[in-house]
């Protein structure tokens, strides 16, 4: 079994860095995502918990053991020490969906999702997120077919698949 | 009088006559104080009703996609200033407030105007941007804002959407008015507007003598209550009675509501222009409308312009007469300072300003027709053309403005350049429709309805039905890959048939050039586009499960079900050729070509939204295996020929499509972010000459290549298998030849047949059986 998982674990890290090599044109904001804290200085944090299958997602930090941190929920620390990086478009816009699903508003979540996956279409965490809120509204079949898009963006990021594949199970 | 009348009654009854005559005249005058008195209190009820209701009939406006900025946006310097033109800001050397920029090498410095976007505010900023060639290096704001990750430009206005009185207007707060705009009009029209009632004696007289000085009419009267109340409620006659009205209204109006009520509605009711039948009210309109910038970006010089204008929009119009703006600028000046609104170093400077107005009022509704049609399409479920010429709406739309543009300033040349390639010797005007749509969202981002820009005519885009030839092929090819019977390895019999249809008739397909390609194999094919290969394939699936995959990818249409949609025989408009694109572009996912995101009310109030949608119509495989032979076709199938031109795109993936006696030429293709439709033929179908890849194709690959379409990355879903096949397809065996094998994508379920693998495991044991065959013949 912790075989199996070892073996997934780095076949997916191989995967995911022959997607992000192969990167032209669109920047690769989601790899600066964590670096920057700058979603961990948004309040919005507070309400991660309240979607379905919408646990916080640590992208692109695989878990070095098979015990998968994704879906429990994350203890947010700030990292005061370190120099702000400059927030990029990405967890811009990610704060916002998220600030805009802790306020109810979640026809602006999706617009935001949308204005980010208009930047980088293959961003299969905003595909989540569209999907997060479909399911939220209680509009299933367009859920699933955002997650199935996230699904097919999600490949170098196991947590993140496992997270989808969840949101479709409970659809 | 009574007493001279000669007494005529004989029985003494003159004083009741004089009774009776009294009361008569009594009542005459008495009704007569009453009619007036009711006149006066119907003009007054009127007056206050409609004031109080008084609402405008606004205009729907479209804005295209703003533009977004970002580090890593792809935008050079010469289009961003280009669109910062288009938005009517100025090139200064000093960034100093609002719709302003400033270039240097690789940087533009600017300051947004901000805008309340349907998804949320976007804040006014002053912001750098530094370039490194096509892209954003990096973005930050000044010491006020500090970093910056995003900002939103405002949308340009693209068109608006007229009431029928023509009458278009942006309606503005009087908070919102400069000052210094409302002090020239009170100096210049009505400069007692403050202290009078609502209609002027002292205002009256002057006029009267300074008119009897200059022996015409050189000073009007009138105040600005009742040039609103004309305006408002009155016809153009010049009868007393429209007089005597006027004044009365103007004195109720006066009566009932507020000196800064009466004012603004003024401010936004005046007339100020004309543009052909669009009639441009109101001070923020115009300002937009001559300065190709707000109200509150204009100087004392062009407010004092805008000022001049109410008394004579067509005469002092700066546009056509700039001196005669230019006097009446500096006489609203004059009287400004006499006033005592400026100070003399004020109307100094202000007078030697010379007279910038922009050169060309921005044209609405007529310069994108063709998608602006697409428009109405989209929104003709939720709104009557009522509620978009009269509401105000705001409508977001999915034009991008540079692939509009490029679409505008290269499509004729283009076209032109193929045409007289052509073998065709007519004199025809040979036409074009074109489609250019996200490949992952499905939002339309620019459309032509034909060769000419602008063209407002025929959208052939839209409503051009045209059989679509090869294009169709795809979708036959999906659903053999998807059913697992087959792989791209398939050996296809490229042979003539006959097929017998109803009746009598025997329908016997050939190919393009005639020739007969044998044993090939289905990516070849597809590839290069063999008819023969395609029937074959197609007969053994059945036309019915072509019709199901041609709906999957989204054709909503009737479908013929005769063996010649094998062929193509089905008539569709590019834009419905662009969804079954899109749906392939992004990888099986169905998704609703749009034109629109969302609309608000005038007070960006959201009222619609029209989001992405999406649905899985085909596994990843068999889309994966589909598209190895769709970018085979630039790299060794019919569109091969434009290679060398588009190599920094590549790869890309695409089909040609030509029709019986090459009456329509077709390409259809697609990069990593842009889906594109070309269609060129003839209005009365006549031969163009050409076929789809010496025609659209060509046209499709200079709109691409100028559009910097990004290359397809796609990368192979997990399960495909590469495995090596012989080069050469064959039915048998013992024909393989596997001395230089080539490799090939596979579904772990459908590898290819012994018949062509040269996989090293099984061409050992299909060797040995091929030599105990071989000994045994």
């Amino acid at each position: 079994m912790i075989l199996r998982i070892s073996w997934i674990l780095s076949f997916s890290i191989l995967a995911s860095c022959a997607t992000y090599s192969t990167g032209r044109g669109i920047p690769a904001p989601i790899e600066s995502r964590d670096s920057t804290g700058a979603i961990e200085q948004q309040p919005a944090n507070t309400s991660r918990e309240e979607l379905p299958g919408n646990a916080p997602i640590q992208r692109n930090e695989f878990p070095p053991t098979q015990n998968p941190p994704a879906r429990s929920p994350a203890i947010v620390t700030p990292a005061p020490s370190e120099p702000a990086a400059p927030a990029s478009a990405a967890s811009t816009l990610l704060a916002g969906v998220d600030a805009a699903i802790a306020e109810g508003d979640l026809e602006r979540a999706a617009a935001l999702s949308e204005r980010a996956l208009r930047i980088n279409p293959r961003d299969a965490l905003f595909w989540y997120r569209l999907a997060s809120v479909r399911a939220q509204q209680g509009r299933a079949s367009e859920a699933e077919g955002f997650a199935r898009r996230a699904l097919s963006y999600s490949s170098g990021d196991p947590a993140l698949t496992g997270q989808i594949n969840a949101l479709l199970r409970d659809l | 009088m009574d007493k001279s009348k000669p007494e005529t009654d004989q029985h003494g009854q003159q004083a009741p006559r004089k009774r009776r005559c009294w009361p008569l005249i009594k009542r005459l005058s008495l009704a007569f104080v009453a009619v007036v008195v009711l006149w006066c209190v119907w003009i007054d009820f009127e007056v206050r009703r409609d004031f109080e209701a008084l609402q405008w009939a606004l205009p729907a406006r479209l804005y295209a996609r703003p533009v977004e900025l970002y580090a890593g946006a792809t935008i050079s310097q010469a289009q961003l200033s280009d669109y910062l033109d288009t938005l009517g800001y100025r090139e200064t050397t000093q960034v100093e407030g609002p719709g302003e920029y400033q270039r240097s090498p690789s940087r533009i410095r600017l300051w947004s105007r901000g805008f309340d976007f349907w998804d949320g505010a976007e804040p006014s900023l002053s912001l750098n941007v530094e370039f490194d060639g096509r892209q954003v290096r990096a973005l930050w704001g000044d010491n006020n804002t500090g970093d910056l990750a995003l900002v939103r430009l405002e949308p340009a206005e693209i068109a608006q959407i007229n009431p029928n009185t023509g009458e278009d207007r942006v309606p503005v707060r009087l908070s919102d008015v400069p000052q210094e705009l409302v002090d020239a009009v009170i100096a210049v029209e009505d400069q007692r507007f403050f202290s009078h009632f609502g209609v002027d004696p002292i205002g009256i007289g002057r006029a009267f003598v300074a008119n009897l000085k200059a022996g015409s009419i050189v000073q009007g009267g009138s105040t600005l209550t009742q040039q609103l109340v004309k305006n408002l409620y009155l016809s153009r006659q010049q009868t007393l009675r429209r007089k005597v009205e006027e004044a009365l209204m103007a004195l109720a109006l006066e009566l009932h509501f507020s000196k800064e009520e009466i004012l603004e509605a003024y401010m936004n009711e005046v007339f100020l222009g004309q543009q052909g039948n669009r009639a441009i009210h109101g001070f923020a309109l115009a300002a937009e409308y001559y300065f190709s910038r707000p109200l509150s970006e204009l100087s004392l010089a062009e407010l004092a312009t805008l000022a001049g204008l109410p008394r004579g929009a067509s005469y002092y119009n700066p546009r056509r007469y700039p001196e005669r703006a230019t006097q009446r600028r500096d006489i609203v000046l004059g009287r400004m300072l006499s006033q005592g609104y400026i100070t003399a170093q004020q109307n100094t400077t202000a007078t030697r300003e010379p007279l910038k107005v922009a050169s060309s009022a921005p044209s609405r509704g007529r310069t994108y027709p063709a998608f602006l049609e697409l428009v109405r399409d989209n929104l003709a479920r939720d709104y009557d053309r009522e509620a978009l010429q009269t509401e105000g709406l705001r409508i977001f739309t999915t034009l991008d403005l540079r692939v509009q543009s490029l679409i505008d300033a290269n499509l004729e040349a283009s076209v032109k350049s193929v045409e007289r390639a052509s073998a065709n010797g007519s004199d025809g005007h040979l036409e074009a429709a074109v489609v250019i749509s996200d490949a992952i969202t499905g939002e339309v981002r620019g459309l032509a309805g034909g060769r000419q820009r602008g063209y407002a005519g025929f959208n052939r885009a839209l409503n051009a039905r045209r059989p679509i030839g090869s294009l169709v092929k795809p979708a036959i090819y999906l659903a053999a890959l998807e059913s697992r019977q087959y792989s791209l390895a398939s050996v296809l019999a490229d042979r003539p048939v006959s097929i017998p249809l109803s009746g009598s008739q025997v329908w016997s397909p050939t190919n393009y050039d005639d020739k007969l390609y044998g044993d090939v194999y289905l990516f070849d094919a597809l590839e290069r586009s063999m008819n023969l290969a395609t029937v074959d394939l197609g007969m053994q699936l059945g036309i019915d499960s072509v019709a199901r995959m041609l709906e999957k990818l989204g054709y909503n249409g009737n479908i013929p079900l005769y063996p010649s949609l094998l062929l193509g025989a089905i008539d569709m408009s590019p834009i419905e050729v662009a969804q079954l694109y899109q749906t392939l572009a992004s990888n099986g996912f169905r998704s609703p070509l749009r034109a629109v995101e969302a609309v608000t009310t005038a007070q960006g109030e959201r009222l619609e939204r029209y989001g992405i949608e999406t649905v899985q119509v085909s596994d990843p495989e068999s889309m994966y295996l589909l598209e190895y032979a769709l970018q085979g076709v630039f790299k060794r199938g019919t569109a091969k020929s434009v290679t060398g031109r588009m190599e920094d795109s590549l790869p890309l993936a695409g089909k040609t499509g030509t029709t019986n006696d090459l009456r329509d030429s077709w390409f259809a293709g697609y990069g990593d972010d842009l889906v594109g439709v070309v269609w060129l033929g003839y209005d009365d179908n006549r031969d163009t000459g050409l076929t789809g890849a010496t025609g659209a194709l060509r046209v499709w690959s200079e709109l691409m290549s100028d559009l910097n379409i990004k290359p397809r990355l796609t990368l192979p879903p997990s399960k495909i298998v590469w495995q090596d096949i012989a080069p050469q397809a064959v039915q048998r065996a013992s024909d393989r030849d596997c001395r230089t094998p080539m490799s090939l994508p596979f579904m772990p379920g459908r590898l290819p047949d012994s018949a062509v693998s040269c996989e090293d495991d099984e061409s050992i044991l299909q060797s040995i059986f091929d030599r105990v065959r071989g000994l045994g013949r």
